[in-house]
C-alpha cells in the first residue's frame, strides 16, 4: 500500500530578497525590471573577476523578530528563521511569537523542508581557519553547531517550534525546487500536518570565490548582457542570495481551518544527467524528461502549460539545455510559451532559487501576468523559446506553471503549480 | 503497509567501516566485538587534549571505481562510491537491467566534502590567493556526493543528497522508501557517507564530547563519542522486482518517522520526546507495537547525555517493554561515523533480521544507573530478529527512526 495521497496547497509564501520582503513586493519589483545586483560590499572582491552580486545590503532580523540573542545564528541561519516567521505569519499558523509560547497544545505539527547548496561555508571556513591560525583550542563551539550543512533548518525550528520533519536537502541550484517536492510529499503522504519548504543561501567570500575561480560567473563588470538569462552573450551567473519558504499543507487542512489557498503542487520531478552537463545531448534530453515526468505527475499536458518560470541564470550550458530541453517536452505549445527568469533581476540565489522561481509563478498566475526577461534582447540563433524581452506576457490563470530547476552538475527538478482560487484576492 | 504493493525491501548491503569493508567482513567484525578506533592518523592531533579516531586505514579507491577518475574524487565520495559498487554486486546487480532513469541515488551527510574546505582555507591561511578556490566548486558541495555516485554508475533518475547530519543516512532511505513506494524509481541506493576532517574533529573536541580513549556508550563511565569515517549504502527496490530476480532479501524497510526537538542545536531534548515521536511515528506506519521490536539499534554515541535522554526516549515510547528488547550501539565499535551512522546502522539492523545475530555494545562494563535497560554488553547474541528498529539523532533537533522487518515467503512477518 502506498502512503496516503492527498492534495497539497499553498497557504503562505515567507521570503527574505534584494527585492523586497513579501511576494507581491518580490512580483512588483520583477514586473518593473528593477533590479537586485549591486557592486558586492560585504566581502573584498579584489584579485577576482566578477564583483557583482545579489546581496541583501541592511539585512537586520531584529525587523522581524524584534531584540533577542542572534549571535548562535549565522547569515543563513537568519535569513531561513525570517523567512520562516514571514511565511508563518502570512499562512495564519503564527508569526514570530510562535516560539515564545510556552504552550503549543492542540497546535499543528509543522516542518521545515529546507533546500541549501552550502548552509553555511562561511562558517565551516571561519571555524577552520581560526583553528589553524590560533590552535584548535581556539576554534568557536558556537561556530561548529552552525557547521553542519542543516544548521539553518535547525535554528529555524527552534527559533518557531517546529517539531515536524526537519529536512535539508541540496542539490546545488536545484535545492529550493526539490525542497518543495519533497516537502509536498511528505504533507500528500500524511507525514506531517503542514510544512515550510524552500530554500535559503548567503552569499560569502568563500562560495563566491569558488564560482569565479570556477569560471562560472559573468565576470567583469564590461557586457551587460553577461548575466541574462538566455541572452546571446551570456557568460555566466551573479551569485546572490536570500530565502523563500511556501507553507504547505493538506487542501483539507486548509480548508478546516479558514486558510487562503494560493496555489496547488500538482506534480514534480527530479533527475539526473550522468554526464553532468558535459554532453549537451543529454543534458538537455534530461530537461525534458523531468518535464515530462513532472507534468505527467500533475496529470496536466502541454497545453495547459501556462507558464514557464526558468532555471535560466545566464550560464552558457545551462539555459541552453534548459531552453531546449523544455521546448522538446512541450512541443508546439513552446512556440507560444510565456517565460519569466527571476534570475535577470535577482542573480542566482543557488538553493533558493527555486522557491523565488516558484514564488514568481504564483504572483504571475493571480495577476494574469508575468514579468519579462530584463535585458533581454537578443537570444542565440535557432533558440526554440520565444523569449519577448523585457515585457510583461499574458498568463492564463487557468493553467499551470512549470518550474525548472537546472543544475551546475547534473541535477534537473522540476515542479508544477495550478492558482489556488483565493489566488486572485492579490496576495501572492 | 501489509498489502503486496508499496512494500520495499532491502536486496543489497556495501559498508566501508573502521572495522573493514564489504558486507560480510564488517558483518562478522561486528559480530566478534573488534574495535576499529584508534591513534588518528589523518592529521596531526598534537594540538588536541584527545587523539583517537574511527578512520578508514587502507582503502584503495581504485579497487571499486571504476568509471570515474579515483585520484579526482574527494574522500567522502570515493567512500560513498565504493560502498555503492559493492552494495550493488551484494545485490546480484553488477549489470542493472532497469532502465537507468528509473534508478536512482539518495544520500545523507553532515559534512559533505570538508578536505576541500580545508584545502580551501589552508591556502588562505598562507596566502596563496592565486591558487585559493580552484576546483572547489566542483569538488565541495555536498551533493557532489549523491552526483557522483548516479555518474559512476550511469543512474540518470531521482536524485537527493539530504545533509541532515548524524541522522543523515535514515533520512535517505526514508526518501528513498517514499520514491520507490511512489514509482518515481525501481531501484533505488541509499545510504550515507562522511570523511575523517580536522574540521569536524576539532569541532568534536571543543564540545569536549570525545573520548580520550574508548567508546563505551551507555556505560558509567562513558566519556564521549570518537569521531569516524565510512559509508553505507543499501540496495533498495520493490518486493516484487525483488522476488522476480530471485534476489536475497536481507529485509523490508516497514516503515519511519521523522520529528525535530526544535530544542536546541547540539543537545538533546532532556526528557525525550521528539525522539519518542520519531518512534512511534515509525511503528504506526509500520502496523507494529512496541512488544513487537525485537531489536534496537541505538544512536548510542557514547557522550552522558545522548546516552541517558535516548534511554528515556525508549522508555517512553516502550514501557515495560523496554526492559525486554535487546539494544545496542555500534559506534562502540567504530566510532561515530556521521553522516554514515545511521546508514551502517541500518545495514546493521538488515542482517541482524537476516543472521538471527545482534552484534555487542563492546566496552560496556559498569552499568549506569540512569542507563538500565539490556545493551547487549560485550558479546553478540543469537536470536530471531524479526523486527529491528534504528534510531538516529542529529545536530540541529533532528530524530529519525527507521523500522526494518524480516520478509517470510514474501509476507512482512507478524
Amino acid at each position: 500500500m502506498s502512503a496516503p495521497t492527498r492534495p497539497v496547497v499553498v497557504t503562505g509564501v515567507g521570503l527574505v530578497s534584494a527585492l523586497g520582503d513579501s511576494a507581491p513586493e518580490l512580483w512588483q519589483a520583477l514586473a518593473a525590471g528593477r533590479s537586485g545586483i549591486s557592486e558586492i560590499t560585504a566581502f573584498d572582491t579584489a584579485g577576482l573577476s566578477c564583483r557583482r552580486g545579489g546581496s541583501i545590503d541592511g539585512f537586520d532580523p531584529r525587523e522581524t523578530l524584534g531584540q533577542a540573542n542572534f549571535r548562535p545564528l549565522d547569515r543563513t541561519g537568519r535569513l531561513a528563521t525570517v523567512a520562516a516567521a514571514r511565511a508563518l505569519d502570512d499562512s495564519g499558523h503564527g508569526g514570530a511569537d510562535r516560539g515564545d509560547r510556552t504552550d503549543h497544545a492542540g497546535e499543528a505539527e509543522i516542518g521545515l523542508v529546507l533546500g541549501t547548496m552550502f548552509g553555511s561555508v562561511h562558517t565551516i571556513s571561519e571555524f577552520d581557519r581560526r583553528a589553524l591560525v590560533a590552535g584548535p583550542q581556539y576554534a568557536k563551539p558556537l561556530d561548529f553547531a552552525n557547521s553542519v550543512i542543516n544548521a539553518a533548518a535547525g535554528q529555524a525550528a527552534i527559533w518557531h517550534h517546529l517539531t515536524g520533519v526537519n529536512g535539508t536537502i541540496s542539490g546545488g541550484t536545484t535545492a529550493g525546487v526539490q525542497a518543495i517536492a519533497y516537502g509536498a510529499d511528505l504533507v500528500a503522504g500524511g507525514r506531517v500536518d503542514a510544512v515550510l519548504a524552500g530554500g535559503a543561501e548567503e552569499l560569502c567570500f568563500e562560495s563566491f570565490l569558488g564560482f569565479d575561480r570556477g569560471g562560472l560567473t559573468a565576470g567583469a563588470d564590461d557586457e551587460p548582457a553577461a548575466a541574462v538569462p538566455f541572452h546571446a552573450r551570456r557568460r555566466g551567473f551573479l551569485p546572490a542570495e536570500g530565502a523563500a519558504l511556501l507553507m504547505l499543507e493538506s487542501e483539507a487542512a486548509a480548508r478546516s481551518r479558514g486558510a487562503r489557498v494560493l496555489a496547488q503542487v500538482r506534480g514534480h520531478a527530479t533527475a539526473f544527467d550522468p554526464s553532468r552537463g558535459r554532453d549537451p545531448e543529454r543534458a538537455a534530453a534530461t530537461v525534458e524528461r523531468v518535464a515530462r515526468w513532472a507534468l505527467d505527475s500533475a496529470g496536466v499536458a502541454a497545453e495547459d502549460v501556462a507558464l514557464l518560470s526558468a532555471s535560466a541564470s545566464g550560464s552558457p550550458s545551462g539555459d541552453r539545455s534548459e531552453a531546449r530541453g523544455v521546448a522538446s517536452a512541450l512541443c508546439g505549445r513552446a512556440r507560444e510559451l510565456p517565460v519569466t527568469a527571476v534570475k535577470a533581476l535577482l542573480g542566482e540565489a543557488l538553493g533558493a532559487s527555486g522557491a523565488f522561481q516558484t514564488v514568481a509563478a504564483l504572483g504571475s498566475l493571480a495577476r494574469g501576468t508575468a514579468p519579462g526577461i530584463s535585458g533581454l534582447d537578443a537570444t542565440d540563433e535557432g533558440f526554440p523559446l520565444p523569449l519577448a524581452g523585457p515585457d510583461e506576457r499574458p498568463v492564463d490563470p487557468a493553467g499551470v506553471a512549470l518550474v525548472v530547476a537546472v543544475g551546475l552538475d547534473g541535477n534537473v527538478s522540476a515542479l508544477v503549480i495550478s492558482g489556488g482560487e483565493d489566488l486572485g484576492s492579490g496576495s501572492p | 503497509m501489509t498489502g503486496g504493493e508499496g512494500r520495499v525491501v532491502v536486496t543489497g548491503i556495501g559498508a566501508i567501516t573502521p572495522v573493514g569493508a564489504g558486507r560480510e567482513t564488517v558483518w562478522r567484525r561486528l559480530l566478534d566485538g573488534t574495535c576499529g578506533t584508534g591513534p588518528v592518523q589523518s592529521f596531526d592531533t598534537s594540538g588536541y587534549n584527545v587523539h583517537q579516531g574511527g578512520e578508514v586505514h587502507g582503502f584503495r579507491p581504485e579497487e571499486h571505481v571504476a568509471t570515474l577518475d579515483p585520484a579526482r574524487l574527494p574522500r567522502a565520495s570515493q567512500l560513498a562510491v565504493a560502498a555503492a559498487r559493492m552494495a550493488l554486486t551484494d545485490a546480484g546487480l553488477e549489470t542493472v537491467s532497469s532502465p537507468p532513469e528509473r534508478c536512482g541515488v539518495a544520500m545523507g551527510t553532515t559534512s559533505g566534502e570538508p578536505r576541500e574546505v580545508e584545502v580551501l582555507d589552508d591556502d588562505l591561511v598562507a596566502e596563496r590567493l592565486d591558487e585559493a578556490g580552484a576546483g572547489f566548486i566542483a569538488r565541495y558541495p555536498c551533493h557532489v556526493i549523491a552526483g557522483n555516485v548516479a555518474a559512476e554508475l550511469g543512474f540518470a533518475g531521482v536524485n537527493a543528497m539530504i545533509p541532515t547530519a548524524c541522522a543523515a543516512g535514515n533520512y535517505a532511505i526514508a526518501y528513498a522508501l517514499d520514491a520507490l513506494r511512489s514509482g518515481r524509481a525501481e531501484l533505488m541506493l541509499a545510504g550515507g557517507a562522511d570523511c575523517f576532517s580536522r574540521i569536524t574533529y576539532t569541532g568534536f573536541a571543543r564540545l569536549g564530547a570525545i573520548s580520550p580513549d574508548v567508546c563505551r556508550p551507555f556505560d558509567r563511565n562513558r566519556k564521549g563519542m570518537i569521531p569516524g569515517e565510512g559509508a553505507a549504502v543499501l540496495v533498495l527496490e520493490p518486493l516484487e522486482r525483488a522476488l522476480g530476480r530471485g534476489a536475497t532479501v536481507y529485509a523490508e524497510v516497514a516503515g519511519y518517522g521523522l520529528t525535530c526537538d526544535a530544542h536546541h542545536m547540539t543537545a538533546a531534548d532532556p526528557e525525550g520526546a521528539g525522539g519518542a515521536r520519531a518512534m512511534e511515528k515509525a511503528l504506526a506506519e509500520s502496523g507494529l507495537r512496541p512488544e513487537e521490536v525485537s531489536y534496537i539499534s541505538a544512536h548510542g554515541t557514547g557522550t552522558p547525555t545522548n546516552d541517558r535522554q535516548e534511554t528515556i526516549a525508549m522508555k517512553r515510547v516502550f514501557g515495560e517493554a523496554a526492559r525486554r528488547v535487546p539494544i545496542s550501539s555500534v559506534k562502540s565499535m567504530l566510532g561515530h561515523t556521521m553522516g554514515a551512522a545511521s546508514a551502517i546502522e541500518a545495514a546493521v539492523c538488515a542482517l541482524a533480521i537476516h543472521t538471527g545475530r545482534i552484534p555487542p555494545t563492546i566496552h560496556l562494563e559498569e552499568p549506569d544507573p540512569e542507563c538500565d535497560l539490556d545493551y547487549v554488553p560485550g558479546e553478540s547474541r543469537e536470536l530471531p530478529v524479526e523486527v529491528a528498529m534504528n534510531n538516529a539523532y542529529a545536530f540541529g533537533g533532528n530524530n529519525a527512526s527507521v523500522i526494518f522487518r524480516r520478509l517470510r515467503d514474501g509476507k512482512s512477518a507478524p
